[in-house]
């Protein structure tokens, strides 16, 4: 078996995409391995949450407690019996979530007890601990402590921290990091032995376990902490207001440190900043040292933005020497601390890259940041940082690792590709389409061809993407501005679509359950086969941005459907409304079951077994009788009313057109359409003027 | 250049940290929208971002206006948080005379070694013109609201006359002629308008974008708002108030703020964009002139400035005052038997306004300017001030070459 790069699954020890194709089975039961971990059904111990009424340890409390309690895992939650009640204060998301019937369960699931610090609580042992997280404070003996108490009183415990920053040889557990916000996000970096067991648990569990090497502070922290130091040091030589310096990393990278600051809440997220700084720059040097604005915030848990009363009155609008100078000092050290990570090996490339962007709002990881400006210019951005803070250059600097920037281990950090020598499996890394996907997926396509595989399933990778959301829609934020843009996103990721249905004599996508939205939808809709797990729904929600979907959903799906649900392709384009997968089977998915019955399906397919499916041929004429109207429930505003008119317009125009002049067609209309004064009051059009227009 | 000791020998004020906003006329701009102590905190941030000067320099900070502004009660330390930079000063007030009290009272802060980096930070906004609401005892209304930022023009308790009154009893003794003031008016607006042509002021003034409550721009303060081009046929023709002056030959009320830093002689050389350049403080003094005769009093106090220093007029390089009746200049001249066309060479307050409290601090960044084009020298800045007083400083421009 060859792959591109090491799928990302590997390194939680639950092997290859591939395989799980070819054994037509997940790596993992849910059941088996919270059995391994808690014991048996009727002698389940329960999970200690120690600190639960902290930030973190309520957070974790909820997201655990609701994905344990259906295996009968009790969660008992472990704190001074003066904390404030954190776990408390949760109910009322949890209720949003869940409705009252189901978040009434998940808080009954939980056991509160208080302890002295010192000495467990009797009622403990009844309840049987099996796994301890620890989210006490940043302290390190009297963490060493806690375990020593767990270890004396439940030998065999599994112990995992969720430090902030301390490496796991120091504590001598190991160690589980979430990222923020801790009720939602589905990060976990992990610190283990090998592929352990905490981070098969998580994976089971619906979760993203990151296995991180066992360094000082974490991926997410050396970025966010990292950015925060950059910005602080651009606001010390600047004098440009913190608030402003939001506006500018987000416009460059996509995250506003300080505004996450103040809404993680300043005082906590403050000290853990500067704690994580703090002892990076002891290990590091200065490249990390806390500014003392940074220092005197963490004594004091001033926020950064201004009180509301006192809401700026002064712009800060860059020159182009201003806006160099920033570009310098904000991402000469995240290039910089990026290449620290890289020379010690701290995860795999796409680990790096995911963090950003699920955990630290990066539009693009940093590795494709990296990769985008190449390897020469992202050298002479942190050559250019030194220039203006000279005792970073002293230490932690490692250019030499860009010479990797050519690497499949670099170039594909969303799309990998395996093959067994005769079906391949393209895997989509990403939630979201973006430019980067469609590059990488190009050249995946190119790998396999290359590789003479003629056979190919597309799916997710089991990881990253626990769901497929459509195209990043900040990748519009130029084509509202000029159509030629969008004419060329939208031609080009289709080319890039198409291929998958002309390139291979067999493909089949999969949508791996939750949800497969969008331009995921229709990238995938091009594959010969389009297989569901029956949990998914799919749906094409462009008309609520408003814009008009550019990547052949405006036909494709038409002409594989039979003519009497050419309704139901409308209903789903022109309402926006997502519909279960399996409502779709025979006009634009064409096998849903659960994932017992479908991975040996798509097997079957994509090794031409006896599957029993007929193939939805494609019709490559002009289409006629569109319906003019159908039934529609009232538009939700004035430009969704309007969009539906376009998209109307597209689906006749792209239909009544043959499949060869098709994408031009399409790919006019979306970007008329996305430049157009309805896209621009939408959601996009917003979002863009907020972001770029600063 | 003749040698005589400064008055505060550790004090200099660095060349090209300065800044000041422009000059818009009462309820011309978006400064009528916000308030003026929070604008000039901030202004003076982007001024000193501009200047490549970190904030985290400054030590102390003295305030100065002379209008009733919201929170006016937390004084320089509020302002001071404006800027992101909580350090502790005061505020000092004293009318018209505002700015260089406040330059003179850092180079004191500073020459007696409290302080190493001081910033002067002087603001006013007329247009507020205060709807103060003061439960005066005495008042025959109680707890009345008193427009009283206007009445102060029109009434001087201590004389209970009004100050235009003074410019015209001013005219009356120095037997001023009005053809001459015109033509001094006249002068004084080519003055401002080539300053402006050359590009002089962009030195010295910094276009700042207002924002509005939600984040968006409310309007950019990028002009003198409200100074008009006058002819000679128009300056005659206007309609005499008082003695010589017309509305075309006084003031008008104006918003904004302007800033310096004051250092030591070492800090200087650091902070300053031009280290070669050095600034020091001479002498400065007070005079309080006979009642109702306003105009008089910077003229006295420059005579007692000069005599005290051992200097002569003829030894300034640049003189600039704060001049809100075009009387002032004639007054002056006659004085000291000098040309009037041999001052104000960048333009006045009498053509750009009169906020109070930044208008000396703009006039002494322009002098200094001036003085730095000209290759030093000594700067002769004054003015007069509600209550008959007159205000003169003398700075001393010296560049000296590259000394880093």
């Amino acid at each position: 078996m060859k792959s591109m790069r090491q799928p990302t699954l590997e390194t939680l020890g639950l092997g290859t995409v591939l395989e799980i194709f070819q054994r037509g089975k997940l790596p993992l039961e849910t059941g088996d391995i919270v059995d391994q971990v808690f014991g048996p059904s009727d002698s389940r111990g329960s999970l200690v949450i120690s600190g639960a009424n902290g930030i973190v340890g309520a957070g974790k409390t909820m997201q655990l407690g609701s994905r344990l309690s259906p295996f009968g895992v009790r969660i008992v939650g472990l704190d001074f019996p003066d904390a404030p009640d954190g776990i408390g204060r949760q109910y009322p998301g949890l209720l949003r979530a869940f409705g009252r019937e189901r978040a009434g369960q998940i808080m009954s699931n939980i056991i509160r007890l208080s302890y002295d610090g010192k000495n467990l609580p009797s009622e403990l042992k009844g309840l049987r601990p099996a796994f301890l997280l620890e989210a006490i404070p940043e302290i390190l003996e009297i963490k060493k402590k806690h375990y020593q108490v767990f270890r004396d009183t439940f030998p065999g415990i599994e112990i995992r921290s969720v430090t902030s920053g301390f490496p796991s040889s120091q504590l001598g557990v190991g160690i589980a990091h979430p990222s923020f916000p801790h009720e939602i996000n589905k990060v976990w970096e992990t610190v283990e032995q090998e592929p352990g067991i905490a981070g098969k648990l998580f994976w089971s569990l619906g979760l993203i376990p990151v296995p991180v090497s066992d360094d000082w502070s974490f991926v997410l922290d050396v970025l966010f902490c990292g950015l925060t130091s950059a910005a602080l040091r651009f606001h010390r030589a600047s004098n440009v207001p913190y608030w402003r310096i939001d506006k500018y990393v987000r416009r460059l990278l996509g995250p506003n440190p300080f505004r996450a600051h103040d809404a993680i809440g300043a005082k906590g997220a403050n000290f853990l900043t500067w704690s994580c700084l703090h002892d990076l720059t002891e290990k590091y040097g200065k490249l990390f040292e806390p500014t003392p604005e940074l220092v005197k915030r963490k004594e004091t848990g001033q926020n950064w933005y201004p009180l509301n009363h006192a809401r700026p009155v002064i712009n800060w609008r860059f020159d182009e020497e201003e806006n160099q100078l920033f570009e310098s000092w904000v991402l000469g050290p995240i290039i910089q601390m990026t290449s620290l990570m890289l020379h010690e090996s701290r995860a795999h490339f796409s680990h790096i890259n995911a963090i950003g962007e699920l955990c630290a709002q990066f539009r693009r990881g940093i590795m494709a940041v990296i990769r985008g400006l190449g390897a020469d210019e992202a050298i002479k951005k942190v050559e250019s940082y030194h220039r203006l803070h000279k005792d970073a250059a002293n230490a932690a600097w490692y250019p030499d690792v860009f010479a990797q920037i050519e690497s499949n281990a670099w170039q594909q950090l969303y799309v990998n590709a395996e093959h067994d020598g005769t079906v391949g499996v393209i895997t989509l890394g990403r939630e979201s389409y973006n430019s980067d996907v469609n590059a990488e997926l190009n050249r995946a396509i190119d790998w396999l061809k290359a590789e003479r595989i003629d056979r190919v399933i597309v799916t997710g990778d089991f990881h990253f993407s626990t769901q497929m959301v459509g195209a990043d829609t900040s990748e519009f934020y130029p084509a509202v501005e000029d159509p030629s843009i969008g004419l060329a996103i939208s031609t080009n990721w289709s080319k890039t679509a198409r291929r998958l249905y002309h390139e291979f004599k067999v493909s089949v996508a999969y949508i791996n359950g939750k949800r497969c939205l969008g331009g995921m939808l229709e990238l995938l809709m091009h594959c010969h086969y389009l297989v569901a797990a029956d949990d998914a729904t799919v749906g094409m929600p462009e008309v609520t941005l408003p814009v008009i979907p550019g990547m052949e959903g405006c036909h494709w799906p038409l002409r594989k459907a039979p003519r009497e649900n050419w309704p139901k392709i409308l209903q789903l384009l022109l309402t926006g409304r997502s519909v279960p997968a399996d409502k779709t089977v025979g006009w634009l998915t064409d096998f849903v079951g659960s994932s017992a019955e479908t991975l040996p399906v798509v097997w079957k397919i994509a090794t031409g077994g006896d599957h029993g499916l007929e193939p939805r041929p494609l019709a490559e004429g002009g289409l006629s009788g569109i319906p003019a109207e159908i039934n529609l429930p009232p538009a939700d505003s004035p430009s969704m009313t309007a969009a539906r008119k376009a998209i109307l317009a597209c689906i006749r125009e792209s239909c009544e057109t043959p499949l060869a002049d098709a994408i031009a067609v399409q790919a006019r209309h979306s970007a008329d359409f996305m430049s157009s004064r309805d896209c621009r009051k939408g959601m996009i059009g917003t979002e863009a003027n907020k972001v770029m227009n600063i | 250049m003749k040698d005589v000791a400064p008055m505060f020998p550790r004090a200099r004020i660095p060349y090209g940290t300065w800044g000041s906003s422009f000059f818009p006329a009462w309820q011309t701009s978006a400064l009528a929208e916000v308030n003026i102590g929070q604008f000039a905190g901030e202004a003076m941030n982007r001024i000193l971002g501009l200047r490549k000067i970190p904030k985290s320099e400054l030590e102390y900070l003295i305030i100065g206006s002379t209008i009733p502004w919201h929170w006016k009660f937390w004084n320089a330390p509020l302002v001071a948080s404006y800027l992101d930079h909580r350090i502790a000063g005061y505020h000092l007030e004293q009318a018209c005379a505002t700015g260089l009290q406040a330059i003179v009272a850092a180079g004191a802060e500073v020459d007696g070694g409290a302080q190493d980096v001081v910033g002067v930070l002087t603001f006013d906004r007329t247009s507020d013109s205060p709807a103060g609401v003061f439960p005066e005892r005495r008042s025959y209304e109680r707890t009345m609201v008193l427009s009283d930022v206007w009445d102060n023009f029109g009434f001087d308790p201590a004389t209970g006359k009004a100050m235009i009154a003074c410019a015209g009893q001013g005219a009356r003794k120095y037997h001023c002629d009005r053809r001459e003031v015109d033509e001094l008016a006249l002068h004084r607006y080519d003055q401002y308008f080539r300053a402006r042509a050359s590009g002089f002021l962009d030195r010295v003034l910094v276009p700042l974008e207002v924002l509005n409550i939600q984040g968006r721009v409310l309007g950019t303060v990028d002009d003198d708002l409200g100074i008009r081009k006058v002819d000679a046929a128009s300056l005659r023709a206007m309609f005499e108030l008082d003695t010589c002056v017309t509305a075309g030959t006084q003031t008008h009320a104006s918003d904004g703020m302007a800033t310096l830093l004051v250092t030591t002689r070492e800090r200087a050389v650091e902070l300053s964009t031009r280290p070669e350049i050095e600034i020091q403080f001479i002498g400065k003094t007070d005079v309080r002139a006979d009642p109702s005769l306003m105009p008089e009093a910077p003229a006295l106090a420059v005579k007692k400035l000069l005599d005290r220093v051992g200097l002569t007029i003829d030894d300034m390089a640049v003189l600039k005052n704060h001049n809100p009746f075009a009387v002032n200049d004639v007054i002056f001249a006659k004085y000291f038997d000098f040309d009037w066309r041999k001052m104000n060479n960048t333009g006045c307050p009498l053509v750009w306004g009169h906020p109070q409290g930044p208008t000396l601090t703009r006039v002494t960044i322009e002098a200094l300017e001036e003085a730095v084009d000209l290759g030093g020298g000594y700067v002769l800045v004054f003015g007069c001030a509600a209550g008959d007083v007159g205000i003169a400083a003398i700075f001393r421009v010296t560049d000296g070459g590259d000394r880093r």
